[in-house]
C-alpha cells in the first residue's frame, strides 16, 4: 500500500502550529503533517524545491493554508497553486483569523476550496480542524489522474 | 406729375424696398443743380439734366461759371475734406428774369468733385447762423437743465422746428430691433400727433439707415417732384455715380409714396448718432412743399450733434447710476443670502430686491428639489420646463432672451408674463437656476396721444400701407412676444448674482468636501484598524482559550480543584474577550458595507432564522413562536438577517426563565409611509427609564451572570435599520416581556 498523502499545514504563529497539531492529533489521522512556516517554503514543499527537493513526488491531500504569512502571503499561495495546471487539483482550505469579507471573496475567486475562520471557542476549533482533515484527507474523492506519476495509493 | 396716377400705375412694392440701391439712384432733386468736376483741370463729367447748357459734360468750370471754379480751388485748397457735402458759400447766377441764388456745396467723390448749386431765395447767406446764435446758446442752457431723456428730445423738437419752420417735427428713437417710438413731438397743429407711436423697422429699410448714418441731414422739399436724370449715368471711371453724399439726391420712391401717404409734402430728417451709431433721428414734415435753407439746415444739424453729444453722456450716465442702484441691490442680496444656511432663502425672504435686481416683474428660483415663485411668472410647471429646457441647452452661465417663444415655443402660453427671460445657473450638476421675467412689451407701452386720433385715410386713396396704424399694427405684430430689452446693467448685475451664488456655495460645498475627506480618512484608518485587530487581537484570544483547553483536558489530572477553576475562568474570559472582538468587527463592517436592497418575502426570512434560533434552544426550554403575515419587503437581505437574527435570539435568549416562552413576530399598521415590524417576547423585559440605552453600543441593562452577551446585538439592528432608512424603538416592563420595532420605507415594488 502506498503512503498515505501527506497533509500541508502552512502557518507561521508558533501557537497555531501547536493547537491545530493538537486537534488534527485527537482527529486520528493516519496521514503525515507538513509543516511550512512561511509561504515561500509551502511553494518549495509542493514544487519540491530547496529543502524539499528530494522528498518523494506526492501531492498534498490538502493545504491548510493561513492568510497571513511571511515572504509570500496565504492569498499569493492560493493564487500560485490554484493557477498552476499541475497543482490546480490539491485542495487548499484557508485557515484564518480573518473575518474580511475581501479576503474571503478573493480567496473564492483564486479558487480556494474552503474558507474556515479560525473560531475563538476551544471546542469549535477542535471540531473544526478534525472535521477539514477528515473530510480532505480521507473523503473527499481527488480528480482522476492526467498522465505523469501516480500521485495516490 | 401726378401723385394719384403715380400710386396707381406703379404700386408700392415694399418688399423690393431692403435691396433698392438707394445710393446711386443716377438722379437729383429739381430744386437746383449738380456738376462732376474731374481733376485737376475742373472739367465736367456729369451734370444733372437742369444744369445750364454751359456746364454741359465735357465743359470746363473754368468757362462756364469762372467764379464757381475759384470756390472749388479754394475748397480742394483747403483742410482735407471733411465726411459729407461743404457749403461754399451762396452765390447768383444768370441774369435778368433768370437770375437765382445758388447755395454751393461741394464733395469729393473717389478722384472727382460733385459741386451740387441749391436754389435759395436768402441771398444773405452767411446771416443764418448768427441770427441763430442766442437761441443755440439757450439750447445748450436748456439740454444742461433737462431732467429726462425725454425732455431733451422735447427740446431739440421745439428747437429744430422753431429753426426751420415745419409743421411737426419728431424725435424718434430706434430700439435694438431698429423698431421707432416717437419720443417727442413739437407741431403747428396742422399736422396729426405722432407722439408715443411706434413704426415697425420695415418703415425704414437697413440701407436707409445706413444712408442716415454716413448723412447725417436729408430735405425733400417737395414730394411731388420729378427727378432729375444725370447725364452721362456714369463716371469716367464707369461706375454710377455714388450720391450718399449728396444734398440733391433724389430719395426712393418709395420714400416720397410714403410722404404723399402720410399726408406731408415737404420733409427733412436729421440723424441723432451716439457714438457713431444711428440712436435716432429729428424728423420734420410739412403738409406742403418747403424748402429749407443750408444755413438753417446747418443749424439744425449743430442742435443734433449738440443733443447727440448731452444724450451720451446722459446715457452713459443713466447707466453708471442704473449700474450703482442695482450695484446696491445687490449687496443687500448677497448679505441676506450670506445670513441664511442657504442661498435660496436669503433671496425668497427678499423678493422686492430680487425683482428690483434686473428690473424684473416675476422671479423663479429652481432647485432639483423645489421650484419657488416671485411676483408674476408663469406656472410652476411651466417654469420647470423651462428649466429643464434651459438644462438641457447645458450652454451658458447666463441666459437672456427677450423672445423667449422664438428659442422656446411653449412661452407662447404665458408670453404675457414671461416673454423675456434672464436666467443664471447656479449648479450644473444639480441643474439649479434664478430666472426672472418680464411681461410681452404691447403691454408695457404707454400711449401719451391716442394711436386712433392719427388715423387718416389715405389721401391719394392709394395702398394704406405705410399709415401710422398700420405701421403700429405691423410694429404689435413684430413686438408680440418679446419684452422690453435687458440692459447690459441688468444682465452684469444677474452675472454679478451668479458669481456671489455660487461664491457662496462653493464655500459650503469645500466645507463639505473637507469634512467627508477627513471622514474617509477616518474610515479608512478605522478599517486599517479593525483588520489588524482581527489578525492580532483576535488570534492571542484563541491561543489563551485553546491552551486552557488543552490544560484542561489533557492536564487537568495534575490541577487540584482550584486550579480547574482558574482554568475554567481563563477559558471563560478570553472567549468572551474573543467573541467581543467579532462582535466589534461586525458591527463595523455593517457600517461600512454598500446596502444591496432586493425586494423579497419577510416570512421566508424569518422561518429561516428561525430555525438557526432554535437550533440553539436547550431542549429543556419550550418556545412557542407566533408568526403572522409580515409581508413583502425592499431591503439588503443579508443585513436584515443580522437584524431579525439578533431579535429573535434576543427574545428567545431573555424569556428563557418562563416556562413556555413565547416569541411573537407581525407586522403593524403602515406610519408615515413606513411599514412597522415588530418582535415581542413574554421574557425578562426592562425597565422603561432606560430604554434610551438599548440599542447603544456595549449598553446592558443585564448582568452577565443573568444573561451572556456583548451589548452589540441592538447597535447592530439600530444601525442597519438606520441605513435602510428606517427606525427602531423598544416597549417593555421588567419582568413582564419587551417588544421591539423597526420600521422599513415602503417602496412601491415592495407590494
Amino acid at each position: 500500500m502506498a503512503k498515505l498523502k501527506p497533509i500541508l499545514l502552512v502557518e507561521d504563529n508558533p501557537n497555531d502550529v501547536e493547537l491545530t497539531l493538537a486537534a488534527l492529533e485527537s482527529s486520528q489521522l493516519a496521514n503525515e503533517i507538513v509543516i511550512c512556516r512561511d509561504g515561500a517554503e509551502a511553494l518549495d514543499f509542493i514544487y519540491r524545491r530547496g529543502t524539499h527537493e528530494k522528498r518523494q513526488a506526492q501531492d498534498p491531500a490538502v493545504v491548510l493554508l493561513d492568510l497571513k504569512l511571511p515572504k509570500v502571503d496565504g492569498l499569493e499561495v492560493l493564487a500560485k497553486i490554484k493557477g498552476d495546471p499541475a497543482t490546480r487539483s490539491v485542495p487548499v482550505v484557508m485557515l484564518t483569523s480573518s473575518r474580511e469579507e475581501t479576503d474571503v471573496v478573493r480567496s473564492y475567486n483564486l479558487g480556494v476550496n474552503a474558507f474556515v475562520v479560525k473560531p475563538v471557542a476551544f471546542d469549535e476549533f477542535f471540531a473544526a480542524i478534525k472535521e477539514i482533515g477528515v473530510f480532505w484527507a480521507l473523503l473527499n474523492e481527488p480528480p482522476p489522474h492526467r498522465g505523469g506519476w501516480p500521485s495516490n495509493a | 406729375m401726378n401723385q394719384t396716377s403715380h400710386s396707381a400705375t406703379r404700386p408700392v412694392d415694399l418688399s423690393v424696398c431692403d435691396r433698392e440701391p438707394i445710393h446711386i439712384v443716377g438722379s437729383v432733386q429739381p430744386h437746383g443743380f449738380l456738376l462732376t468736376l474731374a481733376l485737376p483741370d475742373l472739367t465736367v463729367v456729369q451734370a444733372s439734366e437742369n444744369a445750364p447748357s454751359s456746364a454741359s459734360p465735357g465743359a470746363s468750370l473754368d468757362g462756364a461759371f469762372p467764379e464757381l471754379a475759384v470756390l472749388v480751388r479754394r475748397y480742394l485748397d483747403g483742410e482735407a475734406p471733411q465726411d459729407g457735402a461743404t457749403y461754399l458759400r451762396t452765390v447768383t447766377l444768370g441774369s435778368g428774369s433768370s437770375r437765382q441764388g445758388y447755395e454751393v456745396a461741394a464733395h469729393r467723390v473717389d478722384d472727382l468733385v460733385v459741386l451740387e448749386l441749391e436754389e435759395t431765395d436768402n441771398l444773405s447767406g452767411d446771416a443764418g447762423l448768427d441770427a441763430l446764435t442766442p437761441r443755440l446758446r439757450a439750447f445748450v442752457e436748456h439740454l444742461h437743465a433737462a431732467r429726462s431723456v425725454e425732455d431733451l428730445c422735447q427740446l431739440l423738437a421745439e428747437d429744430i422746428r422753431y429753426v426751420t419752420g415745419f409743421d411737426r417735427a419728431l424725435v424718434y428713437r430706434f430700439d435694438r430691433d431698429w423698431h421707432g417710438t416717437v419720443l417727442a413731438e413739437d407741431g403747428s397743429g396742422i399736422l396729426p400727433s405722432y407722439l408715443d407711436l411706434r413704426f415697425p423697422a420695415s418703415d425704414i429699410p437697413a440701407q436707409a439707415r445706413e444712408l442716415y448714418r454716413r448723412n447725417r441731414l436729408r430735405i425733400i422739399p417737395d414730394a411731388g417732384y420729378r427727378p432729375v436724370p444725370i447725364h452721362p449715368s456714369a463716371t469716367p471711371a464707369g461706375k454710377p455715380l455714388d450720391l450718399s453724399q449728396s444734398v440733391l439726391r433724389s430719395v426712393s420712391p418709395v420714400h416720397v409714396e410714403y410722404m404723399r401717404n402720410m399726408g406731408t409734402m415737404a420733409s427733412m430728417s436729421v440723424s441723432i448718432l451716439v457714438d457713431g451709431a444711428l440712436w435716432g433721428l429729428v424728423s420734420c414734415h410739412n403738409r406742403d412743399p418747403k424748402r429749407v435753407p443750408l444755413q438753417a439746415r446747418n443749424a439744425c444739424d449743430f442742435l443734433t450733434q449738440i443733443f447727440a453729444l448731452q444724450l451720451a453722456a446722459r446715457e452713459r450716465g443713466a447707466q453708471a447710476e442704473q449700474r450703482l442702484a442695482l450695484g446696491a441691490v445687490q449687496a443687500r442680496l448677497l448679505a441676506y443670502m450670506a445670513e441664511e444656511e442657504s442661498f435660496v432663502d436669503g433671496l425668497l425672504n427678499h423678493p422686492d430686491d430680487v425683482l428690483a435686481l434686473v428690473n424684473a416683474s416675476g422671479a423663479a428660483v429652481v432647485t432639483a428639489e423645489k421650484c419657488r415663485l416671485l411676483g408674476a411668472t408663469p406656472s410652476e410647471r411651466e417654469v420647470r420646463a423651462l428649466s429643464d429646457w434651459l438644462a438641457a441647452r447645458d450652454e451658458e452661465e447666463v441666459f437672456v432672451a427677450e423672445a423667449l417663444s422664438e428659442v422656446f415655443p411653449p412661452a407662447e402660453a404665458f408670453a404675457d408674463r414671461a416673454s423675456g427671460v434672464l436666467a443664471i445657473s447656479v449648479s450644473k450638476k444639480y441643474a439649479s437656476y434664478v430666472l426672472w421675467f418680464r411681461p410681452e412689451v404691447v403691454r408695457t407701452v404707454k400711449w401719451g396721444g391716442n394711436p386712433v386720433k392719427a388715423v387718416r385715410p389715405d389721401p391719394s386713396g392709394g395702398p394704406d400701407r405705410l399709415h401710422p396704424r398700420k405701421s403700429f399694427e405691423i410694429w404689435k405684430e413684430t413686438v408680440k412676444g418679446r419684452s422690453l430689452p435687458w440692459t447690459l446693467p441688468e444682465v452684469e448685475a444677474a452675472k454679478d448674482l451668479r458669481a456671489s451664488v455660487l461664491g457662496i456655495v462653493l464655500r459650503r460645498a469645500e466645507e463639505l468636501a473637507a469634512i467627508s475627506e477627513e471622514l474617509q480618512r477616518s474610515n479608512k484608518e478605522l478599517e486599517a484598524f479593525s483588520y489588524s485587530v482581527s489578525h492580532d487581537l483576535r488570534a492571542p484570544f484563541r491561543h489563551i482559550v485553546g491552551y486552557s483547553n488543552l490544560l484542561k483536558t489533557r492536564e487537568g489530572a495534575n490541577l487540584s480543584e482550584k486550579g480547574r477553576h482558574y482554568v475554567e475562568t481563563i477559558i471563560e474570559a478570553a472567549f468572551s474577550a474573543g467573541t467581543l472582538v467579532d462582535n466589534l468587527l461586525s458591527f463595523s463592517q455593517m457600517g461600512r458595507h454598500a446596502l444591496n436592497k432586493v425586494t423579497g418575502d419577510l416570512n421566508a426570512l424569518v422561518e429561516e432564522v428561525r430555525r438557526k434560533v432554535q437550533r440553539d434552544i436547550t431542549p429543556d426550554r419550550t418556545v412557542r413562536w407566533e408568526i403572522g403575515d409580515l409581508g413583502r419587503v425592499h431591503a439588503d437581505p443579508v443585513m436584515l438577517r443580522l437584524v431579525i437574527e439578533n431579535l429573535l435570539s434576543n427574545a428567545v435568549k431573555y424569556s428563557r426563565g418562563k416556562p413556555v416562552a413565547v416569541v411573537e413576530i407581525g407586522r403593524a399598521p403602515p406610519q408615515d409611509g413606513e411599514a412597522v415590524f415588530y418582535v415581542r417576547d413574554n421574557g425578562a423585559g426592562f425597565d422603561m427609564a432606560y430604554v434610551d440605552k438599548l440599542f447603544g453600543v456595549f449598553q446592558r441593562l443585564h448582568r452577565v451572570e443573568e444573561f451572556e452577551g456583548t451589548g452589540i446585538g441592538l447597535a447592530n439592528v439600530r444601525r442597519i435599520v438606520e441605513r435602510h432608512g428606517g427606525r427602531t424603538w423598544a416597549e417593555g416592563r421588567l419582568g413582564e416581556g419587551a417588544t421591539f420595532y423597526f420600521t422599513l420605507p415602503i417602496r412601491e415594488e415592495a407590494h
